[in-house]
């Protein structure tokens, strides 16, 4: 046995020693390109379509009611009631975005590059959620602002609604940190971008006619109080009735809520399903970071 | 149709993780159906309802969206397509089966769970069980056409079924009648109507209308996907 008899040379690579900016820098930077990249930009032209298109869709009954305040001296749309309303067009903006900023890092393997710098998987986790809660809450707020906006300016008949935009802004925070923890863990599950597409609107889409099948069949029994609760099945009624208990707002669709405990389980239940998409997530990229 | 590529595509939607998705609906639309057996003394009215919200509104579309999607789209993704059109196999039957591959799924996991849950509930009575599993099936091979031909134009097939299912069919369909006249939707409702004696189900759109609807719309899909697949260009990345 002889000594091992290796060498490195130095053949003049020159070092770094220029700032590091560590982990909060990173996933800072992981935040800003993933909360552009849900609105497409810095993304080809195609991709910008999809989400554009939908925040102009979210638009549009805005657009129209401050219309209708001008011409018709009439009151706005209801601020809390908004993302109710619009609840196909917020799924389906969720549903192409979420795995938008979850999948290309998996299918391109990204993840092991990510993970071999200072940024964690929790940081990368952190940077992802708040990204995907971000967009939604642009998504939701930017219509009724500019609502707000118009209210402010055509000035209808009636007291001006300071306190419905600000708690249909607080509803909107509901709607996205739920809405988005749970899109994103569902499409993290997947690599591929039409199969994580495909689950985050199968969630909704199953979950709604759960929801209008149970409660639709229980009130023609007229079991009122159990029809109630059947609605709280779909996940933006849910959101709903925590608003209207919080807020004391009215229900978006004119359907009351179960009374008493409906708020409060509403609220648990959100909480719960929140640490569940948590705790996918940390699973997920755990094992991510491992492999 | 060539049954070495039928084979590869059923390894592919079966045994992959997509088959969690295919399962999911049938075992739901069952377990709904028991629930609303105990509950219901009358199921004809209820049986309609989960019928038409449940089964044909939501399911099939979106067993349609992950099947049609999922026998050519992830090959097309992962460019794998490449290796099979390589092949000397002519466009249209590689098109064509993968649409058998696609309606016979579409008629295991759709039609079939969509017949068991309605005769469950209420028997041959009204013919409602069947005339749900005839619509259905017919419904569902058109689904899967439209699809698939929609998941080789475009790479975000999935996006725009998605639209085409909820924004057209749901919303559009149910403030502007027109729309109705074009939605596989309706035209699936407007079978199960012909067939079903039912006076709880009413249809939009006449059968004379939908059945040829029906076939034009699944024939010229699938023509134009054997045309579309001559000519397909793999663009890159995200």
């Amino acid at each position: 046995m002889s000594e091992p008899s290796g060498v490195i040379h130095d053949i003049g690579y020159r070092h770094y020693d220029g700032p590091r900016h560590g982990r909060a820098y990173a996933r800072t930077a992981l935040f800003t390109n993933s909360l552009r990249g849900a609105f497409g930009l810095g993304r080809p032209a195609k991709s910008k379509i999809m989400p554009m298109l939908l925040g102009v869709i979210m638009l549009l009954p805005a657009t129209v009611s401050i219309a209708v305040m001008a011409l018709l001296r009439e009151g706005p749309l209801s601020y809390t009631g908004y993302a109710v309303t619009m609840q196909a067009v917020v799924a389906i903006f969720l549903a192409t975005q979420a795995p938008y900023l979850v999948g290309p890092d998996q299918r391109y393997r990204v993840l092991p590059l990510l993970f071999s710098r200072p940024g964690t998987p929790t940081d990368y986790i952190v940077a992802k959620v708040a990204a995907i809660v971000g967009a939604m809450m642009i998504i939701m707020v930017l219509p009724i602002t500019l609502m707000f906006v118009g209210e402010i300016f055509v000035n209808p008949p009636g007291p001006l609604h300071t306190g419905d935009y600000l708690r249909g802004v607080g509803g909107a925070f509901l709607f996205a940190i739920f809405l988005g923890t749970v899109g994103i863990a569902l499409a993290s599950l997947t690599p591929r971008r039409g199969l994580g597409v495909a689950s985050v609107i199968a969630f909704y889409l199953i979950t709604l006619a759960t929801s209008t099948v149970l409660s639709g069949v229980l009130e023609s029994l007229s079991h009122d109080t159990a029809s109630r609760w059947t609605l709280l099945i779909n996940p933006f009624m849910l959101v709903d009735a925590i608003q209207v208990w919080i807020f004391g707002s009215r229900p978006a669709l004119g359907i009351d809520y179960p009374s008493g405990a409906g708020g409060p389980v509403a609220l648990l239940a959100v909480l719960l399903l929140i640490g569940a998409a948590l705790a996918i997530l940390v699973n997920r990229y755990r094992k991510a970071a491992s492999s | 149709m060539n049954t070495t590529i039928a084979q590869i595509t059923y390894r592919g939607m079966l045994g992959s993780r997509r088959v969690f998705l295919l399962l999911g609906l049938p075992v739901l639309l069952l377990a709904l159906t028991g629930v609303l057996y105990a509950l219901a003394s009358s199921p004809e009215r209820v049986t309609i309802l989960l019928m038409e919200r449940f089964g044909v509104a939501m399911m099939l579309p979106l067993l349609g969206l992950i099947v049609g999607t999922g026998v050519i789209g992830r090959e097309i993704e992962d460019g794998v397509i490449m290796h099979l059109l390589a092949k000397p196999i002519r466009r249209e039957v590689v098109s064509v089966t993968k649409l058998i591959v696609a309606a016979s799924l579409m008629a295991l996991f759709g039609a079939l769970p969509i017949f068991i849950s309605a005769f469950a509930m209420m028997g041959w009575e009204a013919d409602v069980a069947l005339g749900f599993a005839v619509g259905a099936l017919a419904g569902g091979v058109a689904y899967a056409a439209v699809f698939l031909l929609i998941s080789i134009v475009t790479r975000f097939a999935v996006t725009v079924g998605i639209i085409y299912a909820l924004i057209w069919e749901g919303v559009v369909g149910t403030v502007a009648p027109g729309a109705r006249d074009l939605s596989i939707q309706q035209w699936t409702l407007s079978i199960a109507d012909a067939v079903s004696s039912s006076a709880f189900l009413k249809s939009q759109v006449a059968p004379g209308f939908a059945i040829p609807a029906l076939i034009v719309t699944t024939l010229l899909a699938t023509i134009l996907a054997g045309r579309r697949l001559r000519s397909l260009t793999l663009s890159g990345s995200e």
